[in-house]
């Protein structure tokens, strides 16, 4: 069973990137999400295993939308994805309920060994 | 990773970012205080920095990082100063689509002045605490350092107004694509006109019936996917305005003015294939306001105006047609210099200049070979001049007209059909052919006895309501062969440039909805010959543009 992912990120381009990187490894994009509030409606009517988040997002910042993720399901799996210099923000992120976080730009080994880790964790 | 995909992928949604932003740095000029463009600016300069990173065009990170740093400030602030700030943050957008167009051009390497990124990192308004959000639990209103965090403090409120704001989901598609979807349609239109001309040769008993009710509710359905797929080439007006207040700005700085620019209606739609030939006209447009219509701060202070002059682009939309003025409050065209020009350039008799009314010598600007520029500027340099925008009107099936008052200002106005592929036209039949006249260029047909046309010279005229009206033979224009004398001369009265002409044809033929086609490459030379398009029983009939029948 491939790992079911919903990638939520403003930039179609980011979103592309990701699913690159990870479809071969063994998971399926099964949503895209371009803001926070789509986030949250793709993942109640998705029920991803994993949702990987970027934090700046127009409608609903990747922090409120983890918040409201998490507030549905308190075993929802979500990494954050950074930018350099959002250190600040990642940690309200981890406080708000994220698992973990990426740092962009990606470099595709980091990614997939975070999302693996992260499945372990809740696993 | 295959990099010439993502790079690809990258211009395409950068340059989207890029038009937010602009947009965004617009409405500030308007309301250094509005919450949501401080917002959508800090935004997009942060998804730039993010995008680019991921390819390494370290030069696009290190401005967009300077953007996204001043306007983490300006946030701060709550408010960008629109004397330091506005035009720091417009030169860095415009040096942010330089490097991206470096990008496209094959030059990912290139970078923007370091004085630029010293500007932007310098003084600004003062920082705020960088995360007031994580210091301060809970503000009464949404003014958390990211803008993305608005939500999470008074959620409801932050967010209405944008998702009322924001565009439904949208889905990228290539023009080829449509474009032979379109043709797809036309298709089946035409090929559903010729079923229902063979059924009604065929004759019909009952059987008949029901197959002319079949064909009503297909043309119905037809229609009905027809304006739908028309619809699909529709494109709002702001793609091709957006640009022009800061184009205007750019070239008001460089010459010492002060310039602001007022867009209206430009949420309307139109066919995209005219759109896109509507920029260079506007902008062109734009640019003479500039460079010739608006005078220097100091002369606008001793007439008496604001300092800062207007140039307003206001479209609106008219039946089947959208009209876009380009009005600027500047010193009205030198109407004596036009008309001495024109003298010399032999456009118009010497004793004749003088008496011409103002309004005709406005519109002698359209005339190739005139140019009243006092100095050679970018475009009059490269010979395209208000001739160039006059015929890439009139090759849209529009108009051009211009209008000025000394000291107040000049106007021009450019007047273009919403849709370009499907046109109402009137058959009309000349010896042995038929052509199409588009309808909406058609005042109504007149049939007269053949004495009424009268010889003056080469010239002939017809008096209709004792006014005299030139005549025009349509097949003799088109070098057709000319029909039989008869006794009596069937007239088609259109507007040709502004005024009125009779179309000399042989008969009516009817009327009915084409779907133009652009005529082909080896008849492109005629240039009265508008489109191309076949009837219900599988003619080819062309379509004639009046305007270009000379």
């Amino acid at each position: 069973m491939k790992v079911r992912v919903l990638v939520a990120d403003d930039a179609s381009f980011m979103r592309e990137m990701i699913r690159e990187i990870i479809e071969p490894e063994g998971f399926e994009v099964v949503g895209q999400a371009s803001d926070g509030v789509e986030a949250v409606e793709a993942f109640e009517r998705l029920r991803p295993d994993l949702v990987t988040m970027d934090i700046v997002m127009p409608r609903r910042s990747g922090i409120d939308a983890v918040q409201e993720i998490r507030s549905i399901d308190p075993t929802a799996r979500v990494v954050m994805c950074s930018a350099l210099g959002q250190e600040t923000l990642v940690m309200e992120a981890l406080a708000a309920g994220a698992t973990d976080f990426v740092v962009k730009p990606f470099r595709p080994d980091a990614v997939l060994s975070t999302l693996r880790k992260v499945l372990e964790k809740d696993g | 990773m295959d990099l010439e995909k993502y790079r690809r992928l990258f211009l395409e949604e950068v340059a989207e970012h890029l038009a937010e932003l602009g947009r965004a740095l617009a409405e500030l000029e308007k309301d250094p205080a509005d919450a949501e463009a401080i917002d959508a600016a800090f935004r997009m300069a942060h998804s730039i920095k993010g995008m680019a990173a991921t390819l390494s065009y370290d030069g696009v990170v290190a401005l967009a990082h300077c953007l996204e740093e001043r306007m983490q400030r300006v946030r701060g602030a709550g408010c960008a100063d629109s004397s330091a700030d506005l035009p720091l943050l417009l030169r860095g957008l415009d040096a942010l689509e330089a490097l991206v167009a470096a990008v496209r051009e094959g030059n990912p390497g290139a970078r923007a002045a370091p004085e630029l990124l010293e500007e932007l990192a310098g003084e600004g308004p003062p920082v705020p605490e960088p995360d007031r959000l994580a210091a301060a639990p809970a503000p009464a209103v949404a003014e958390g350092p990211a803008s993305g965090l608005a939500g999470a403090t008074a959620p409801t409120a932050a967010r209405t107004p944008r998702e009322l704001l924001r565009p439904p989901p949208t889905v990228r598609v290539r023009t080829e694509t449509l474009d032979r979807f379109l043709a797809t349609v036309g298709e089946v239109i035409l090929t559903s006109s010729q079923l229902r001309a063979l059924s009604d040769s065929a004759g019909s008993g009952d059987a008949g019936t029901e197959v002319v009710e079949g064909f009503d509710r297909m043309e119905r359905v037809v229609g009905e996917l027809q304006r739908r797929a028309l619809d699909l080439r529709t494109v709002p007006l702001l793609r091709v305005v957006e640009p022009l207040p800061r184009l205007a700005r750019t070239l008001a700085r460089d010459q010492g003015k002060r310039v602001r620019v007022e867009l209206a209606g430009a949420e309307l739609e139109l066919d995209r294939s005219i759109l896109d030939r509507l920029s260079d006209p506007l902008v062109h447009l734009v640019r003479n306001a500039v460079d010739h219509g608006l005078e220097p701060p100091e002369e606008r202070r001793r007439c008496g105006k604001d300092e800062v002059g207007t140039i307003r682009v206001a479209a609106r939309r008219e039946r089947e047609a959208i009209r876009i003025e380009v009005r600027d409050d500047g010193r009205g065209l030198d109407l004596a210099s036009i008309r001495r020009r024109a003298a010399e350039a032999g456009l118009l008799h010497p004793d004749l200049a003088e008496d011409l009314p103002d309004d005709q010598v406005a519109e002698l600007v359209f005339r190739p070979g005139l140019s009243t520029a006092r100095r050679v500027s970018e475009i009059s340099g490269r010979g395209v001049g208000m001739d160039a925008v006059r015929a890439t009107l009139e090759s849209l099936g529009g108009r051009v007209e211009i209008s000025s008052r000394a000291g107040e200002g000049t106007a021009a106005v450019l007047v273009v059909p919403v849709t370009a592929a499907v046109q109402r036209v009137l058959l009309v039949g000349l010896g042995g052919e038929v052509v199409a006249l588009p309808i909406g260029k058609v005042e109504q047909v007149v049939e007269v006895p053949a004495h009424a046309v009268e010889r003056s010279g080469s010239e002939r005229f017809v008096l209709l309501e004792d006014e005299p009206v030139p005549v025009l033979d349509l097949a003799d224009s088109l070098r057709f062969a000319e029909a039989p004398p008869a006794g009596h001369a069937l007239l088609v009265l259109a507007e040709v440039r502004g005024s009125r002409a009779a179309l000399r044809v042989d008969r009516l033929v009817g009327q009915q909805e084409i779907f133009v086609k652009p005529v082909p490459e080896l008849l492109s030379p005629l240039r009265a010959l508008a489109g191309l398009t076949v009837l219900a029983d599988g003619r080819p009939v062309f379509l004639v543009d009046p305007a270009l029948v000379s």
